[in-house]
């Protein structure tokens, strides 16, 4: 990759995303509404570039961000979910063994001979999310979305982090696989566990809030698409009333989106007691929180 | 925007960041430098994108926001119009949340007595008692000093004798019992599965035929262990040796800590220090409500809620120290531990209280706290600590 062939890359990135408003206005268009808070850290992101922290409580849009990133951006999405335990076989690459082993097979049915090179090479490859973004061959950078890194332990946070500095991959059998365009990293965390100072200290971050009634009622407008406009308000706002309560799992977007779906499809044109009975479990999904918003009442959370 | 951009990025940067440093924040020349080429790509034309370019290069964490935000404030809101920032919903709050210092304790320094001991294993669980006893003799100069010091309570010792149980309680070793994991490591028995790469590795050798199998079995990793540590008033004589034991185990045992009287605070990070001395002195910054009332169920329903929930209490061994003596209903106490006792392994209740003769769990909070322990033990005194390692230990 020669020097200038990234500085047009470059360019062409910044061609799309010049500023944080035309950043906003096209996120706006694939139907993802960034608050000028969020939009400053995707540009910033991008254009700087660095790896943006993603914090906020489940259900705010955390990953919805950057797919919305990724489409705007006109590249693949790679995302890798980390869970306990997670190693480089299921987030750089893995040998396809069984396919290995059935060429070894072949090579003999055949009586051809085999070298370790020719089992060795890329078509026995399994690619895994973060090798796919470092491969990808542009023009634009990939987004690598690295979902719930709390959740993976602290070597592998350590590991992945040593990769995408390099933005380099060694597979001992094949050589360095080096990264044209290094990916556009995005990473969420559910503060299950404090990250490693290492890995704050390289990344951008932004908290997002839940946003308010107006703004959930324009999301739901966009993601459920033919259901009425007041039911959209109706629902934002009961869904606002329940999260005053002390509710062991706070409703988020997600439910709302849900809930307004659910409303669409039962023909409810208005949100009223009857319709919040039928439909209690699109929208609360634990007994002891549908318990807590049962003691004021469906009348209530309707708004009459 | 009238006059910020006769400030260069550099000095703006520059400025903010020394700001926040002053503040508390722990903001690195690094991130100082990242500013400084955010505001090229952001040009600040009016306050919010200076806000927001400010934030997103310089806040590592959310707990950071508040300070940030009145220092922000307290920097550029004197310097720009302020219509700019008026009716900005991210509008600061006024200064005034520093955390307050916990009155100082008197007895920072303890003369580490005798030798440190390097034989055996360290640990001070209980079993065979032989080689541990020795290593105190060694930490304590005298055995019955010792003896008599394992026996009694907390509350009763002198602040002299309290040095030297805190030197024993660092040294007990909390081990919790393991789960599978998700990793394999390679084994001998078969009927495990089988482990694809070494096998097709080991093939290679024997012409592609897989004549040796390789097995591998799952790790086993110990669970997760969470300490709740009670600091209100009732508790103040326990309160110094139990956050002794909560720094052992984060240091050993990779633990999380948290103490609670009206609200709860995550110690992890303080304790986590090297100095122990100095981990208490930061971690007595970082709660302002040492030894007020006790809410016990806001505090361990607000556990749940933000952190246990979110998975850390999910199969992990959870202890919470406290005497039980609470100001709030029962049925919320009930309430909040049966919350818990779903998300836990194994939950263990320490109550010193629990050792006083006569002592029965009738207190409103504790009677109600009781159905949902798995274990219930005193933890008052050295001996009893011992109990405390096994309770976490067991099944």
């Amino acid at each position: 990759m020669t020097a200038a062939a990234r500085a047009g890359a470059d360019e062409e990135v910044q061609g799309r995303i010049p500023d944080v408003a035309a950043l906003a206005g096209a996120l706006d268009a694939v139907d993802y509404l960034a608050d000028p808070g969020l939009a400053t850290a995707m540009f910033l992101a991008v254009r700087l570039p660095q790896p943006l922290l993603l914090e906020g409580e489940p259900g705010v849009g955390k990953t919805e961000a950057a797919k919305a990133l990724a489409r705007v951006l006109d590249t693949p999405l790679y995302r890798l979910q980390c869970f306990e335990g997670i190693d480089a076989g299921e987030a750089l690459y893995e040998w396809n063994h069984p396919r290995q082993l059935l060429g070894i097979r072949l090579a003999e049915a055949r009586g051809a001979p085999l070298a370790e090179d020719d089992l060795f090479g890329p078509e026995y490859l399994l690619r895994r999310p973060l090798l796919q973004a470092i491969e990808h061959p542009g023009p634009r950078p990939a987004v690598l979305l690295l979902d719930e890194i709390d959740r993976a332990d602290a070597e592998f946070e350590a590991f992945t982090f040593e990769v995408l500095a390099e933005a380099a991959v060694t597979v001992p059998e094949l050589g360095t696989i080096r990264a044209k365009h290094p990916p556009v990293v995005v990473l969420t965390s559910n503060r299950t566990r404090d990250l490693h100072d290492a890995l704050t200290r390289r990344c951008l971050y932004h908290w997002i809030d839940y946003p308010d009634p107006e703004r959930v009622a324009e999301i739901v407008r966009r993601r459920v698409p033919g259901s009425a406009e007041p039911l959209a308000v109706a629902a934002a706002s009961a869904v606002t009333r329940l999260r005053s309560l002390e509710m062991v799992k706070p409703p988020g977007i997600a439910e709302v989106i849900d809930w307004v779906a659910a409303l669409s499809l039962l023909g409810l044109t208005h949100l009223d007691a009857a319709a919040v009975e039928a439909t209690w479990g699109s929208v609360l999904k634990n007994r002891d929180d549908q318990e807590l918003a049962r003691t004021p009442g469906a009348a209530w959370l309707a708004g009459a | 925007m009238p006059e910020l951009p006769s400030v260069g990025a550099g000095p703006l940067a520059v400025g903010l960041t020394t700001a926040l440093h002053r503040a508390g924040l722990p903001v690195t020349p690094e991130r100082a430098a990242g500013l400084a080429r955010a505001l090229r790509l952001v040009p600040p034309v009016d306050r919010s994108a200076l806000y927001w370019t400010c934030r997103v290069a310089l806040v590592t964490d959310r707990a950071q926001l508040r300070v940030f935000d009145a220092v922000f404030s307290a920097v550029f809101d004197g310097l720009l119009d302020p219509a700019d920032g008026r009716g900005d919903p991210n509008a600061p709050p006024p200064i005034g949340a520093e955390p307050h210092t916990r009155p100082a304790a008197p007895d920072r320094r303890p003369g580490t007595p005798g030798a440190p001991p390097e034989s055996g294993t360290g640990t001070a669980s209980g079993g065979d008692g032989d080689g541990e006893d020795s290593e105190r003799e060694v930490l304590l100069a005298v055995a019955s000093t010792e003896e008599r010091l394992r026996q009694t309570s907390f509350a009763d010792l002198t602040a002299e004798e309290l040095t030297g149980v805190r030197e024993l309680v660092r040294r007990l070793v909390l081990s919790t019992p393991e789960r599978r994991s998700r990793r394999i490591r390679p084994s001998r028995r078969r009927g495990d599965r089988l482990d694809l790469r070494r096998t097709v590795r080991a093939a290679q050798r024997t012409g592609g035929d897989p004549v040796r199998l390789v097995h591998a079995s799952r790790r086993r990793t110990p669970r997760r262990l969470v300490l709740l540590c009670d600091v209100s008033g009732s508790m103040e004589p326990y309160t110094r040796v139990y956050l002794t034991l909560l720094q052992g185990a984060v240091a050993g045992a990779r633990a999380e800590a948290f103490v609670f009287s009206t609200r709860l605070t995550r110690l992890t990070r303080e304790l986590s220090v090297r100095d122990p001395d100095q981990a208490l002195a930061r971690a007595g910054a970082t709660t302002s409500d040492w030894a007020g009332g006790t809410r016990l169920a806001a505090g361990i329903g607000r556990f749940v809620s933000t952190h246990g929930r979110r998975g850390l209490a999910r199969g992990a061994v959870v202890v919470v120290l406290s005497d039980g003596w609470a100001t709030d209903d029962p049925e919320e106490v009930a309430e909040a531990m049966r919350r818990l006792r779903r998300l836990a392994h194994r939950v263990v209740w320490v109550n010193p209280r629990k050792a006083a003769p006569g002592y029965a769990p009738l207190v409103g909070g504790m009677a109600a706290a009781l159905p949902y322990c798995d274990a219930f033990v005193s933890g008052h005194s050295l001996a009893a600590l011992e109990q405390v390692v096994a309770a976490v230990r067991e099944g």
